[in-house]
């Protein structure tokens, strides 16, 4: 530490004459370089992986042999987990966006975030990088799941490759424009506590009372009154649609123009309250 | 550019009622460093937050490196370095990554990140430790590594916000040495710090906030006398020789106090010249003496008087 600093300086000005163009990265740059950091986090960290599959594991576990065969009779879908198999991608998708917060969260507590702050950088390009890496992520869990399910469960929708391919695509448009509400709610509330609590409150019911896991004839009466107007139903059902060949109907539609309007809403609260002080 | 590094020119930040900053204006020439002087609370950071763009003042201008903290952030961003009162590190990657990271962000090729965050290392004794992650260093590691971090873009100012709170003595001393050279090279510094031998060694100009006001500014010297007192303080050899000493000097205008236990006598003196009217009191009357010296007013005394005093009526 004795050196001085003057030394390194201008040994570095022979070799790297653009040092003075060091005012800032492109954009494209700032969200690669900062994808590139946040997916380091998850591959240098295993456990975050192998946990956020377990949960969708048991649960695909769970359902298929609780309820496969007493709900066989009200489903037309030839086997439950057919049935079952795009709502878990769907939900556990909903699930790795609200862990998204979560980690953003810990991101504004780890020091790092204050120095972007102090960078000549763009507060949205950090919270894009950070969607961005989780999509990857979710997308990759989502391909574990969906090869379990056919493995174990013998899952194989009508829809063929094209129409699972389809169904994971809209699994992760949705799970992509909640990841922007849950980061907007992370960049306003601020506290991992409740955002937990926020995210285990909306999930929750969402989830059950929804066509999810069984029909909604099968729900009692007032259930599949809240059901049918459960976002998650929509989702949910295109999902079906689309994997198991069922005629693709408005639902599709409404499901990504639903994503879309989400995703802006998102994002503008997401970069809003990303801004505010620490 | 007429402007220096740093200029502020009455800033106000209101956290709703509470002011945290009332009318501050200061400048910083280049090379310069400002000792921000202040208790908790008296708004030290909130001014580093202000320059450092994190947050906007409520009225007032401040200008860093010529430009606008609001309306200039990415420019000013550009040339900025921070390190606050917590390493703003990533603890996840490793220090060469930390670096990297910083490099590529501020526009730097691959190669260029490679080579500036391996000098840093190399500059802040890190280079051993380049590979592990961060979260596995030591307090002094990890503000070493902040500091590196924010010196990756050559900054033309930067700002360190109490950089050597929780240190060990020989950290703390290694962080000064940096410092010094920073400064050596052209760079301005803010520094904020609780620790006044580190504003002393450091700072070239000192500003005491009180509850979000300057309450006095100018060289250490200057506040030293300005609120300070000099002590004359002689060494008896006989310590016999006490209540004569006390007497000689009070008959030369002096208030001498006896300091039984080192065996002295000191008195409040107003000037150098004062201490030839000791010398010559003491002499008249014959007292030998085996030692004598001119206590300078420390910057604690000038902390104490200012910050305390104006703290009061406030709270």
């Amino acid at each position: 530490m004795t050196s001085t600093l003057t030394a390194p300086r201008t040994g570095e000005q022979e070799s790297t004459p653009d040092r003075s163009n060091w005012h800032g990265a492109g954009v494209w740059t700032q969200i690669v370089v900062l994808t590139g950091r946040s997916l380091r986090a998850v591959l240098k960290d295993p456990r975050i992986v192998v946990f956020s599959l377990l949960q969708p594991l048991i649960m695909l576990t769970l359902f298929s042999q609780v309820f496969g065969k007493a709900l066989l009779s009200s489903i037309q879908t030839g086997s439950y987990i057919n049935y079952l198999m795009p709502a878990i991608l769907v939900t556990t998708g909903i699930g790795a966006s609200l862990q998204s917060g979560v980690g953003l969260i810990t991101d504004m507590k780890n020091g790092v975030l204050g120095r972007f702050r102090s960078l000549p950088i763009r507060m949205g390009s950090v919270l894009l990088a950070r969607s961005l890496a989780d999509l990857f992520r979710t997308a990759v869990q989502l391909l574990i799941l969906l090869g379990a399910a056919a493995v174990l469960f013998g899952f194989s929708p009508q829809g063929g490759f094209l129409g699972t391919f389809s169904a994971w695509l809209l699994a992760l448009l949705v799970s992509w424009s909640l990841t922007w509400v849950f980061l907007a709610i992370a960049s306003w509330v601020r506290k991992e506590e409740v955002m937990q609590s926020v995210g285990f409150l909306a999930m929750f019911p969402l989830m059950f009372a929804s066509s999810a896991f069984v029909p909604l004839k099968a729900l009692p009466d007032w259930l599949s009154i809240v059901a049918r107007i459960n976002p998650l139903t929509y989702a949910v059902d295109a999902s079906r649609d689309l994997s198991l060949a069922m005629p693709v109907g408005t639902g599709v539609f409404s499901a990504v123009g639903t994503s879309a309007v989400l995703l802006l809403v998102g994002a503008f609260f997401a970069v809003k309250g990303f801004r505010r002080p620490l | 550019m007429a402007r220096p590094p740093i200029e502020v020119e009455h800033v106000t930040k209101d956290f709703g009622k509470f002011k945290a900053l009332d009318d501050v204006s200061l400048r910083v020439p280049q090379g310069n460093v400002l000792g921000l002087l202040g208790h908790n609370g008296a708004g030290k950071t909130t001014l580093v937050n202000i320059l450092s763009t994190l947050a906007p003042p409520t009225a007032g201008t401040a200008h860093v490196a010529g430009y606008d903290v609001v309306r200039q952030r990415r420019q000013v961003c550009a040339r900025i370095g921070l390190t606050g009162q917590f390493a703003a590190v990533d603890e996840q990657l490793s220090g060469l990554d930390n670096l990297v990271l910083i490099a590529r962000l501020l526009g730097a090729s691959k190669r260029a990140a490679k080579q500036r965050a391996e000098e840093l290392l190399t500059l802040f004794e890190l280079t051993e430790a380049a590979k592990r992650p961060a979260r596995t260093y030591s307090g002094g590691m990890r503000r070493r590594l902040d500091l590196a971090a924010s010196l990756v873009g050559h900054p033309d100012v930067i700002f360190l916000d109490e950089p050597t709170t929780g240190l060990d003595p020989t950290s703390r001393m290694g962080l000064w040495r940096i410092v010094e050279n920073l400064v050596d090279d052209g760079t301005t510094v803010l520094l904020t710090t609780q620790y006044l031998d580190e504003a002393d060694r450091l700072a070239d100009s000192i500003t005491v906030l009180s509850s979000g006001k300057v309450v006095a500014s100018g060289t250490a010297e200057e506040l030293k006398a300005e609120v300070g007192q000099r002590t004359a303080t002689a060494t008896l050899t006989d310590a016999a020789d006490s209540a004569r000493a006390l007497e000689a000097l009070g008959r030369a205008g002096l208030s001498p106090v006896h300091d039984e236990q080192r065996n002295a006598i000191t008195t409040p003196v107003n000037a150098s010249h004062e201490l030839a009217v000791v010398v010559r009191a003491l002499d008249e009357a014959g007292i030998e003496v085996s030692g004598l010296g001119l206590g300078e007013p420390t910057l604690d005394d000038v902390y104490l008087t200012l910050a305390h005093h104006s703290a009061e009526p406030a709270a």
